[in-house]
């Protein structure tokens, strides 16, 4: 308790120190956690945007679907499987889907587009694709003979809400599917991609278009946050029939996305390591000036009967100290901050918002809440300030009474 | 053990043999201490004179177990200290000895009353114990009224009373003071040195303090005069 109290005390020695070094920490915690929040912010709100609206973050599908995206891969799904499959924690929604590629078109211009039959209500309840609308009305039933289309192909093919889309594709067992469809809404998406690819159809229609009634290309199963993935597609694997049924995650379908994000996210950590290292530097400098003004007074608490592993204590006491003021304030501020952005995304105007969008990249800064944001900087300040003490606690343990007392 | 002038037998505290220290310098090897024998009786109040460089300073350290010596060995109440453990002689020093230095002997951070209890938190003494010893010292060197200032508000001579009660605190048996007055005006080095006479004579602590100030040599009972670290002249007063 001495020790403590004196570590403390030796603190307000030099104020103005102890507050420059506590405060270059409070600012390179606040720094580093608004760049990863907004870093995994963006990762988060890039897979949300092409995932939600395509496969899930988890699909199940027929084996070899995912190699031959055929409508002959089609699937019964039993009502039994889907509640068992909704019932399991960390799942939010597991919604039936059909895809498939087809031939879009409108005013004389023709596309491939990335053609889904999905439930409108319940896309509507779990991925509130209402939300994406930018034209038009939201079909009004499931059954509702209509289309949504992403506002790029609607631009393409040159189709406004109320026109007529035609698509032309090939149905089950090589039928010949052809359809016409009111355009009712077009939506702008999150994932430029599927902006300009994406044709919505309600279910039953899709079905029926592609010769398919009662039968589905997939469930996309949402999940509560990205944290889930790996333990809800673990507990779903054990319901799965593994011999017809397949379940990929969304790593496992866009594998490029996930490596894109592994290498980018490798950048930031090299990043939030330097700052560290920066700010290492100056607080290193700070423990050892204030170690080595202290000598003599050192060497007379050796001689008055003082271990010098006492001594130790008391600085890394002090070091701690100061990590601990600088980085309890900048986890607090910065998490008053990055809930704040999370309420309220930042979008991105002028010549970055077109690079974002080339890059397939929703033009919005959205930061993310992850607790372990916080928790891990919390670990590298404590790690920082343990490791930097280490250089004038082997000082204090070499040093000589007799020397110290003359210094 | 020896007869003192009151006829009981006073028991040897401070025996060194042979005591040498030997520094490295950068052309020669500098003798700094040469072979030096000392005994020195339980409540003794012994200075320490000669020259500057005489080596005065380092035989205390050496006494006190802060140096080490390239020959010779030390016995302090009956313990040979130049054969102890680094740990070993910090807690040999923290129960036996008190220290007082020239200057900047405080503990800056601590209040005088922290600073006096500092050595007997070390040993692990109970708060009450403490507390009623800390009041007894503050009141044996005069500083009750300043039990709570820090040195910084402190004068030198007061910031001295407080080293040598904190030397005193853990009632040792020795005190080892390197040139206490130093630093001191006249007023000031006399009352300090009225004090260690006093403590010297009602607690039968032993007193060694290295100094050249005429003023202490005056009040010791035995002066022991070092050059150029040898002992050439050992002199008991009346």
């Amino acid at each position: 308790m001495l020790l403590i109290r004196m570590a403390w005390l030796n603190l307000w020695r030099n104020r103005r120190r102890t507050l420059i070094a506590g405060g270059s920490v409070f600012f390179a915690v606040i720094l580093a956690i608004v760049m990863r929040s907004a870093t995994l912010g963006i990762y988060d709100n890039l897979i949300h945007n092409f995932v939600t609206y395509s496969s899930g973050y988890i699909e199940v599908h027929q084996k070899g679907f995912h190699e031959d995206a055929s409508v002959d891969l089609s699937m019964e799904v039993h009502s039994e499987l889907l509640l068992q499959l909704r019932k399991q924690p960390g799942v939010t929604a597991v919604q039936p889907r059909i895809q498939s590629f087809v031939l879009a078109s409108g005013s004389g211009q023709a596309k491939g587009a990335l053609f889904m039959g999905v439930i409108p209500s319940l896309e509507k309840k779990y991925t509130h694709l209402d939300r994406k609308l930018c034209a038009g009305t939201y079909p009004e039933s499931d059954s509702e003979r209509v289309a949504l289309l992403g506002v790029d192909l609607a631009s393409r093919l040159k189709l406004k809400v109320g026109d007529t889309l035609v698509v032309i594709g090939q149905g089950y067992r090589a039928s010949t599917a052809a359809g016409k469809y009111r355009v009712c809404g077009l939506l702008q998406l999150g994932s430029p991609e599927l902006n300009q690819r994406i044709v919505y159809l309600p279910l039953c229609h899709a079905q029926a278009l592609l010769s398919t009634p009662d039968m589905v290309t997939s469930l996309a199963v949402q999940i509560s946050g990205p944290a889930q993935l790996e333990p809800v597609a673990r507990r779903l694997r054990t319901l799965l029939d593994t011999a017809q049924l397949e379940l990929m995650t969304w790593k496992e379908l866009y594998p490029e996305l996930d490596q894109f994000i592994t290498a980018d996210s490798g950048g930031h950590i090299i990043m939030s390591g330097v700052l560290y290292l920066i700010i290492s530097f100056g607080l290193l400098g700070t423990l050892l000036m204030m170690a080595r003004e202290r000598t003599h007074e050192f060497g007379i608490i050796i001689a008055l009967g003082l271990r010098k592993e006492n001594i130790a204590i008391m600085l890394l006491c002090e070091s701690l100290f100061i990590s601990l003021m600088g980085g309890a304030a900048g986890i607090t501020s910065g998490w008053l901050l990055v809930r704040w952005f999370h309420a309220n995304p930042i979008p991105i105007t002028g010549k970055l918002k077109g690079m974002y969008l080339s890059y397939g990249i929703e033009p919005v800064i959205a930061v993310s809440n992850r607790p372990d944001v916080f928790y891990v900087q919390a670990i590298v300040v404590l790690l920082i300030s343990l490791m930097l003490v280490i250089v004038p606690i082997v000082r204090v343990l070499q040093l000589e009474p007799v020397k110290a007392l003359n210094s | 053990m020896e007869t003192t002038e009151a006829g009981t037998q006073a028991a040897t505290v401070i025996d060194a043999h042979e005591l040498s220290k030997i520094y490295n310098g950068r052309q020669v090897p500098v003798k700094a201490i040469d072979g030096v024998h000392l005994h020195i009786e339980e409540g003794e109040f012994t200075a320490i004179v000669g020259p500057s460089g005489s080596g005065k300073s380092t035989l205390l350290h050496l006494i006190g177990g802060l140096d080490v010596p390239s020959s010779g060995n030390v016995v302090l109440a009956g313990t040979e200290i130049t054969k102890l453990s680094e740990n070993k002689l910090i807690d040999f020093r923290l129960h036996h000895i008190g220290f007082v230095f020239q200057a900047y002997n405080l503990v800056p951070v601590l209040t005088a009353r922290e600073n006096i209890g500092f050595v007997m938190q070390l040993q692990g003494i109970a708060k009450d114990v403490r507390e009623k010893r800390v009041q007894e010292l503050l009141a044996q060197v005069g500083l009750t009224d300043k039990a709570d200032c820090k040195p910084a508000k402190l004068s030198g001579g007061q910031q001295q009373r407080v080293a040598v009660a904190r030397a005193l605190a853990s009632r040792p048996r020795i005190v080892l003071a390197d040139e206490p007055t130093a630093n001191l005006d006249s007023v000031n080095a006399g009352n300090l040195l009225d004090l260690m006479a006093r403590l010297n004579r009602e607690e039968h602590i032993t007193f060694l303090f290295s100094t050249h100030d005429p003023r202490v040599i005056e009040k010791a009972r035995r002066v022991i005069t070092l050059v150029d670290g040898r002992v050439v002249s050992d002199q008991h007063h009346a």
